[in-house]
């Protein structure tokens, strides 16, 4: 199968233009499966300062079926679980909705927008998307905490 | 002097031509002669359509029957040429040829002599002409010097706009004899173009030639063959047949569409096949999506066989034979599954009890699920709305205080006399009690065994049967089992309440009358379970006798609330402290099961 092929395609395009915010490198040098993403909280958002680990598992029959992608930081947002796995499922992430010329990029600017603008309709934390949609001052302080606490954040 | 000059500039003219376009051809006889095809791939499609007859003949069907002679001449006329003629649009046209001489003289004095010819008489001749005549303004516009390569460059561009043949939306008619020969032909051309071409796979990310890939029938995207191949084939294999879709991210994602029609479409086996994707992997694709397609439909029946259990044949899915009788899915949108209509209410005279598996073709009915019966035998469970009260008293009756004959079910009642029966319908020999066939030669020595539960039990009621429920159930014995069980359960109930309030006494005459509407309300509840699930397969069960230890196991869905109360009654109906209606029952059938094993 071409999958290998076109992995290390992706990988040679986005580290060669990484995309803003973001530096990508393989976590082992020898097994192109398993990336490694360091996510800065985007400026307008409640997680900026933070750096967010995220490691991107690709499955073996890729791009047929989508990829695994996981906060190994810890963060306060309704569509990212709260536990050691750290893992989100919505949109083209879903084996149901993903296609397979949908690309890793597609899939690493997807998750930056969630950090911006989280998607509490489709949430795996459902007291953190109820929080976010009718408490939206205790939601932002938490989350700040958290990126303070957790993602390095400076201030 | 001159005529040296004029010789070398008219080689040199058509050398030029020939290294621009290196498919001119020169005459090998005759100097300064040469020809050349002119492409016709236009910028935006021509429409045109073809009048079935082109010589004021009737068109051969009238889409309405003309009313008047008059009136209806006028309007099917018009009718006819926007109804039957359909119009394609083309990009491709067969190449119109151009001749080319240069006389003596040109170009300083005698004008070039270009000849146009339609390889295929699309282009009427009126518009090569002309074209034709376009040459020769050309060259005095050009202040008589070489004008070849400019008069080619006009025609090409010409080609482009079809010559001008299409006058806004309205189609070109053209000849019906052509349609064949011009439909394949843009069909070819296209063909070819997208092979030669170049695209972009978006799935491994290849430049691939168009030869190695295919677009999708109905959204045009292009994905090279062999991710196509590797998604389908790996969809296919894990069942997963709903993905079989366009792999464009964006397809079928139109927003301007609604919900429904955006919804979309499985791919078509033929399409499958064209790819190509391995015929025995389509079928797999084609038999995936048809099982997928029974299995939601809720009328479906499958047969009673325990080791069988496929599905009834149906007209609605017609088992697959070939991919030809299954292109009506081409077009198929998944959500049709929903929309498949209900069975009506049948007409209960009407009902077409007969029912065949596809897979061992066994022949059932599907109101009884036993073996056919043939249309006159009346069965059970019918729905309740099927059932007069008379017909409900005969039921009951029947189910009191007869035995069906093992062979054709026939209901039998012995009025006295031995259990050895013989069947009034069908002559079979059988025994009363178990229903186990007897040898007609030697009857009797079925009630000699010792040991087994008929053991001398030859002339057990030999008053007849009136109700003493000695009788064999046949295959009604998993509905009375449950019956019982239900019955069992309500007057565990009503016990319960009576424990509960010792006011409340239920008095032993009026036991009786209780019991008989508790089995009326008993048997209307398992006509309304019945209609429920009208898939509740029971035929196993109901070919022997079932004992009733084994009742908790039973297939019939027992309303968990309510196992309390079968618990405590088999309890009881094990210690004996029941009414005596079953405990004689109870033995005879374990042993009969002993005996079957």
């Amino acid at each position: 199968m071409s999958g290998k092929k076109r992995i290390v395609k992706e990988l040679g395009e986005i580290t060669s233009s990484p995309p803003d915010g973001m530096r990508v490198r393989l976590v082992d040098e020898s097994d192109v499966h398993i990336w490694e993403i360091f996510m800065d909280g985007p400026e307008q958002s409640v997680y900026s300062g933070g750096t967010f680990r995220l490691v991107l598992t690709l499955p073996k029959d890729y791009p047929f079926k989508p990829p695994i992608l996981a906060f190994q930081t810890k963060i306060y947002h309704p569509n990212v679980s709260n536990d050691d796995k750290g893992s989100m499922c919505l949109g083209m992430l879903r084996s149901d909705e993903w296609k397979p010329p949908n690309k890793i990029l597609a899939v690493l600017n997807m998750a930056r927008n969630l950090l911006v603008e989280p998607n509490p309709d489709d949430a795996v934390e459902t007291g953190i998307a109820e929080q976010y949609k009718s408490n939206r001052k205790e939601f932002e302080k938490t989350a700040k905490d958290w990126t303070k606490k957790y993602a390095n954040a400076k201030k | 002097m001159e005529d040296d000059n004029a010789l070398e500039e008219r080689e040199e003219e058509l050398s030029s031509i020939a290294a621009i376009f290196p498919e001119l051809e020169l005459d090998d006889k005759e100097p300064f002669r040469a020809r050349l095809e002119i492409p016709v791939e236009l910028a935006s499609p021509l429409r045109v359509c073809f009048p079935a007859s082109t010589d004021g003949e009737k068109p051969p069907v009238f889409p309405t029957p003309p009313s008047s002679e008059d009136d209806g001449h006028a309007r099917s006329g018009k009718e006819s040429s926007r109804s039957e003629l359909q119009t394609h649009d083309l990009c491709f046209l067969p190449a119109v040829r151009l001749d080319i001489a240069l006389p003596h003289g040109y170009p300083e004095s005698v004008p070039p002599e270009f000849i146009l010819h339609a390889t295929v008489p699309w282009v009427p001749q009126a518009t090569l002409n002309a074209l034709q005549q376009e040459g020769e303004k050309l060259w005095d516009e050009y202040g008589h010097s070489q004008v070849v390569f400019g008069y080619i460059d006009f025609l090409q561009q010409a080609a482009e706009r079809a010559f001008d043949l299409a006058s806004g939306d309205l189609a070109m008619e053209l000849p019906g004899s052509m349609r064949l020969m011009l439909l394949d032909y843009d069909k070819l051309a296209k063909r070819r173009k997208f092979e030669q071409s170049t695209y972009d796979c978006g799935v491994c990310l290849e430049p691939k030639r168009g030869s190695s890939c295919y677009k999708m029938a109905r959204c045009g995207h292009v994905f090279c063959v062999s991710c196509l191949r590797d998604f389908y084939t790996s969809c296919i294999n894990e069942g997963d047949v709903v993905s079989v879709k366009c792999m464009d991210p964006s397809c079928g994602k139109d927003p301007k569409l609604t919900s429904k029609k955006r919804k979309q479409r499985t791919l078509g086996p033929s399409e499958l096949l064209q790819i190509p994707l391995d015929n025995a992997l389509v079928k797999r694709y084609v038999n995936l999506k048809r099982k997928k397609k029974i299995e939601a439909d809720k009328t479906t029946i499958y047969c009673p066989r325990k080791w069988c259990q496929g599905p009834a044949r149906s007209t609605k899915y017609p088992k697959i034979t070939s991919f030809d009788n299954y292109a009506d899915s081409d077009s198929e949108p998944e959500d049709e599954i929903q929309a498949l209509p209900d069975i009506p209410p049948h007409d209960p005279n009407k009902i077409d009890r007969l029912a065949i598996c596809e897979d061992c073709e066994f022949a059932f009915c599907r109101v009884c699920l036993a073996g056919w019966h043939g249309d006159f035998v009346r069965c059970w469970p019918r729905t309740a709305a099927e059932l007069s009260e008379d017909e409900q008293a005969s039921y009951n009756y029947i189910r009191a205080n007869t035995s069906p004959c093992p062979t054709c079910n026939s209901p039998v009642q012995k009025t006295h006399g031995c259990n050895h029966m013989t069947c009034f319908q069908c002559r079979s020999h059988f025994c009363y009690l178990c229903s186990a066939w007897l040898d007609s030669a030697n009857p009797y020595q079925h009630f000699n065994n010792p040991g087994t539960s008929c053991f001398q039990r030859l002339w057990e009621l030999e008053e007849g049967d009136n109700g003493q429920g000695a009788h064999f159930d046949g295959p009604r014995a998993a509905e009375i089992a449950a019956l019982e069980v239900l019955q069992a359960d309500l007057h565990a109930e009503a016990e319960a309440l009576v424990d509960q309030n010792e006011n409340v006494v239920i008095p032993e005459h009026g036991r009786a009358r209780q019991e008989a509407e508790l089995f009326a309300e008993a048997l209307n509840e398992l006509h309304l379970r019945q209609q429920d699930e009208p898939a509740v397969r029971v035929p196993d069960r109901a070919r022997g006798p079932v004992p009733i230890r084994e009742l908790p196991g039973m297939n019939f869905r027992i309303i968990p609330p309510r196992r309390a109360g079968i618990e405590r009654f088999i309890e009881m109906a094990l210690n004996d402290e029941e009414d005596a209606w079953d405990s004689d029952e109870l033995d005879d059938s374990d042993d009969d099961f002993a005996n079957l094993r």
